[in-house]
């Protein structure tokens, strides 16, 4: 359970998502890696690279500052410490009730990601150069999605694979501590 | 005979036909398949080799992708450029500084590129330029001029631009020789009054900085193309000689005389020695030393003022001659660095010379006279073999690696394969027409890549469809793997290429850069953000700091410019990305348009002469918007009150 | 029917064989062969003659253009030059030993015939006035095949290794000086 409650912390070291872009021009793709606190290009000039094109079509730069930045990093560093409270005393009814609230949690961030991307996508400049009726521009949040010229890849990034794990090994040390217990009372 | 019974037939003769059709495909390919699979680089492939074919009039360098004979840029180097605003951009005038002042073009001559223990390491490449001496380096990084050096005391920089093995010098020997130093006198007096300024420019290891280290003040006869010593000669540099006769009229006539001319060896390690020891007199002169900063992306020209100058008729061991028939041309020396060829372009045989029986003849002081106080070596005891009736014309000699050269023979118009060490003719190809200089890859090195040989011809004729009197040269690529040559491919070429030089693709392309860093860039009116964009005025000058986005100007609207102003537009590219430059025209600037590649500053300059309105626009189809890429400078009378002001969507 | 069938068939064949000649790519033989004689190919009817052409136009040289052509040497006299060709007239081969034209003709005397006409070709514009220069500096005159040949003048004669010149003409790419006898 402690090891869970570290892993989870994986996700300061890594980002959490990446969204891959690849078009003719750019054989090697472009992209962006999604973090808990921040977005940064694949490449170092990604970002502007992306902004530069989705300015043609009205969609807003990638933001630097958002609420999530803030509020994930605080919400993952909470359910660590608790996980590793709960880790510490042992109580292994607490693993499964906090394996559920990452469980929420996650669903909460996963539509949250959603949301964003939809908005990303849809909430387009009305004085854009470039606009192609019904077009949005919503990349996916799991898997692969044609955007025009684009190819948009978006999958979990080594971060959110600390999260699972993470998660899952809570689960694990649920039933290996039931286990010990009941072999103890054998 | 049955329906089924003629579909049997047919089957059955389609089958032979077939793999008859096959067969005969494949003895074609017994020699390794037809010369147009050869050449064919697919779509989206790549080339095998990069070309640097000098331009030779042009003033500039290009560059092609073997064996498809692509076309893959013109590199500006001695020549005002329009298509990049080189030589125009207040940033690259420095560059064609001279001591005769802004000279905006010259004759390349012979790139050379950068070595390490004599083999190409693909780390700059060296170009000579005729006319107004001076040696280039251009960097194999940004495929850009990044110094020029002017040679003092020298007039037609022909012998030039070759490297040592380990890039410690860049040599310049003069074509004509001069009054040295320059003054009044009689053309009639040249006879042992001229002289022959051979420079050795070094090379800093580094940074490729060149230095004018030396000069050995040479008699008066032309020195016409050289080679450095490599393995056991290196520290040995070789000049071909004509006109010894020191004629200096009708040369045609005059400087065909004599029977045999000299090849120079030159000890430069020894000069080094006599450099060290004080044993050179300091010259006053006068030439421009001009560098491109690619941080500040700013040339600067600086004027020199002395070169070191070492006397080979007082120094002992300095320079050897070694007697070569008929006015050599190229001067050559094999990947062991033992054979010297000397092609006598009035001769019909070619000589080769031993570097160890050139050592022996100087250790037994075997000479047969003197020229000068030179030393002249005993034809008879250095000679290593006679290539015999090789060819008519013969001009220069590059090396495949496996004990085989390759010469061209301009009068007879055909390269001639020869072996070393046997000197009995392989193969000989006719060229179209009338060959002057050819390339392999590595060719003068150590480590030749002996597959493809570029022949570059004088004469194109009727070999492509007419283009008026006026046409390009015409270059053949000739497949060299096998026992026999094989012509492969034509393919036209820019200016007159006099030499080129050539590299494996995988040792230039993994570090050729793709854009600069704008974080990098130190240029003093570089601006990194829009919000930095503005227009200052200070007098009569006014600096406009200005940038260049997908695909807008910042700031495009500019008011309170008057007449009688200077204005100069610094446009900093603010993309980051691969191969997205922007370009600037002015209408009325009496300069060229700038195509200014992404992290990258460049300034043009302008004088409004009349008021009114004026548009400029972006030059290079940069993206979807590129026609909306525009912006108006309103211009108000001399004497106006209206302030400057600048702005972009109102902003 | 049975012989629409055949002829499809035959068609069909033919067509085939036609295809498979297309694809045969061309190889670096034919593409060498495409013009045998090097520049002496190019067709150019508007510039002036050259001293191949010169020679091949006049009928006392008929002697002389057989032999550069069985030397194959014409792109040589095609080069830019300048080139100085003294072109003995057909009776100056005359005049030489029986047989002795025939046996430089032979296939296996192509190298010894090349020789022979290369004697006769210097490198450089030698006209009348350029030979009597040559001449009184007592030069002698540097040719193709490595040779040097002596100059005379007596009188209005000039004399090149024995051989009177007779006539020179200018070319596009040199000077045909003609002479009486050949150069051996």
């Amino acid at each position: 359970m402690i090891a869970s409650s570290l892993l989870i912390l994986g996700l300061f070291i890594f980002p959490m998502w990446n969204i891959l872009l690849k078009a003719p021009q750019y054989p090697d793709g472009i992209g962006m890696d999604i973090w808990i606190n921040k977005i940064v290009g694949t490449n170092p000039n990604d970002i502007q690279n992306i902004n530069l094109m989705n300015h043609y079509v009205g969609m807003d730069p990638i933001p630097t500052e958002m609420a999530e930045f803030v509020v994930f990093p605080w919400v993952i560093g909470i359910m660590s410490a608790i996980g590793l409270g709960i880790g510490l005393i042992r109580k292994r009814k607490l693993f499964l009730v906090w394996f559920v609230i990452m469980s929420v949690l996650g669903g909460i961030g996963l539509y949250d990601f959603y949301s964003w991307e939809y908005k990303y996508g849809h909430n387009l400049n009305p004085r854009a150069p470039i606009k192609v009726p019904g077009q949005s521009y919503q990349p996916p949040v799991f898997g692969y999605k044609k955007i025009l010229n684009f190819e948009a890849y978006s999958y979990p990034s080594t971060g959110a694979y600390f999260l699972f794990t993470g998660m899952f090994g809570s689960v694990v040390a649920y039933f290996v501590d039931k286990k010990e217990e009941e072999d103890d009372e054998a | 005979m049955k329906l089924t019974n003629y579909l049997t037939l047919f089957a059955v003769l389609f089958a032979i036909v077939g793999s008859a059709c096959t067969q005969s495909n494949n003895n074609n390919g017994a020699l390794g398949g037809s010369a147009a699979e050869k050449v064919y680089v697919a779509p989206g492939e790549q080339d095998e080799f990069y070309a640097f074919l000098s331009g030779g009039y042009s003033g500039n360098l290009t560059v092609y992708g073997l064996p498809s004979g692509r076309l893959l840029k013109e590199i500006p180097v001695f020549s005002q450029f329009p298509t990049s605003g080189y030589g125009y951009s207040e940033e690259t005038q420095p560059l064609l500084n001279t001591s005769h002042g802004f000279i905006p073009w010259d004759d390349l001559h012979h790139p050379d590129i950068s070595q390490t223990n004599g083999e190409l390491d693909g780390r700059w490449i060296f170009a000579n330029g005729n006319n107004t001496p001076r040696i280039a380096r251009i960097s194999l990084e940004t495929f850009e001029t990044q110094e020029i050096i002017e040679i003092p005391n020298s007039a037609g920089n022909h012998s030039s631009s070759f490297i040592t093995e380990n890039t410690e010098y860049v040599v310049a020997g003069t074509r004509f020789s001069v009054p040295v130093p320059q003054r009044d006198m009689s053309i009639d007096e040249y006879k042992s009054n001229f002289k022959g300024a051979v420079s050795f420019v070094e090379v800093n290891e580094e940074t490729g900085h060149m230095d004018l280290s030396f000069q050995i003040m040479m008699p008066g006869f032309n020195y016409d193309l050289g080679h450095p010593g490599r393995g056991e000669s290196h520290g040995w540099f070789f000049f071909t000689t004509y006109n010894t006769e020191e004629a200096n009229t009708l040369l045609e006539v005059n400087a065909s005389q004599n029977d045999k001319d000299f090849i120079a060896a030159i000890n430069w390690k020894k000069a080094e020695e006599y450099i060290a020891q004080g044993k050179f007199t300091t010259m006053k002169t006068e030439y421009a030393h001009n560098v491109y900063d690619e941080s500040t992306h700013t040339g600067t020209s600086t004027m020199k003022k002395e070169v070191r100058v070492l006397d080979p008729t007082e120094l002992p061991g300095l320079v050897y001659f070694l007697p070569t028939p008929k006015s050599p041309h190229g001067v050559d020396v094999d990947p062991s660095g033992e054979y010297i060829v000397g092609a006598g372009k009035l001769s019909a045989s070619l000589t080769v010379h031993s570097f160890s029986n050139m050592m022996e003849a100087i250790e037994t002081e075997n000479f047969e006279g003197e020229a000068y106080g030179i030393p002249i070596l005993n034809y008879e005891n250095i000679v290593a073999g006679v290539v015999e009736s090789a060819g008519l014309g013969p001009l220069h000699t590059e090396f495949d690696g496996r004990g085989n050269a390759y010469t061209t023979f301009f009068i007879s118009s055909e390269v001639v394969k020869w072996e070393l060490g046997s000197w009995e003719v392989i193969d000989r190809k006719p060229t179209y027409y009338s060959v002057g200089h050819l390339m392999i890859p590595g060719g003068n090195s150590r480590k030749p890549f002996g597959k493809y040989v570029v022949a570059m011809n004088k004469i194109t004729k009727d070999r492509y469809l007419p283009t008026g009197p006026e046409m390009e040269h015409s270059a053949q690529l000739y497949d060299i793997s096998g026992e026999k040559m094989e012509l492969l491919l034509d393919f036209p070429t820019h200016g007159e290429p006099h030499y080129a030089a050539g590299a494996p693709a995988e040792l230039i392309a993994p570090r050729s850069k793709k854009f600069y860093e704008l974080e990098e860039n130190n240029h003093p009116y570089a601006v990194k953000s829009e919000s930095e964009t503005r227009v200052e005025r200070d007098g009569k000058t006014v600096h406009v700091y200005m940038t260049t986005i997908r695909s807008h100007f910042a700031p495009d609207n500019i008011e309170g410019i008057k007449v009688g102003d200077v204005v100069y537009f610094h446009i900093t590219n603010l993309e980051q990305d691969f191969d997205v430059p922007h370009g600037v025209a002015m209408i009325g600037a009496n300069t060229s348009e700038l195509l200014i590649m992404p992290g990258q500053t460049k300034t043009f300059r302008w004088d409004p002469d009349r008021v009114g309105v004026w548009p400029f626009y972006c030059t290079d189809f940069c993206s979807a918007l590129h026609q909306e890429m525009q912006g108006y400078v309103r211009v108000s009378p001399a004497n106006s009150n209206i302030g400057l002001s600048w702005s972009l969507d109102g902003e | 029917m049975e012989n629409l069938i055949r002829k499809i068939t035959l068609g069909l064949g033919v067509l085939l064989l036609c295809f498979c000649t297309k694809v045969e790519q061309q190889d670096s033989a034919s593409l060498e062969n495409n013009t045998p004689l090097g520049q002496a190919s190019v067709v150019d009817e508007d510039s002036e003659p050259n001293i191949l052409q010169i020679a091949i136009r006049s009928e006392d040289h008929s002697t002389l253009v057989a032999a550069v052509q069985a030397a194959e040497i014409e792109h040589i006299l095609v080069n830019a030059g300048p080139l100085t060709v003294f072109a003995p007239v057909n009776s100056a081969f005359e005049a030489l030993p029986e047989g002795a034209v025939e046996d430089l003709l032979k296939p296996e005397n192509k190298a010894k015939l090349t020789g022979v006409l290369t004697k006769h070709a210097a490198p450089g514009s030698y006209d009348l006035a350029g030979l009597k220069k040559e001449a009184d500096r007592g030069r002698r005159l540097y040719m193709a095949d490595g040779s040097y040949l002596t100059i005379t003048v007596e009188g209005d004669d000039i004399f090149v290794e024995g051989a009177k010149v007779i006539a020179s003409v200018q070319t596009s790419n040199g000077i045909v000086n003609v002479v009486d006898k050949v150069i051996l």
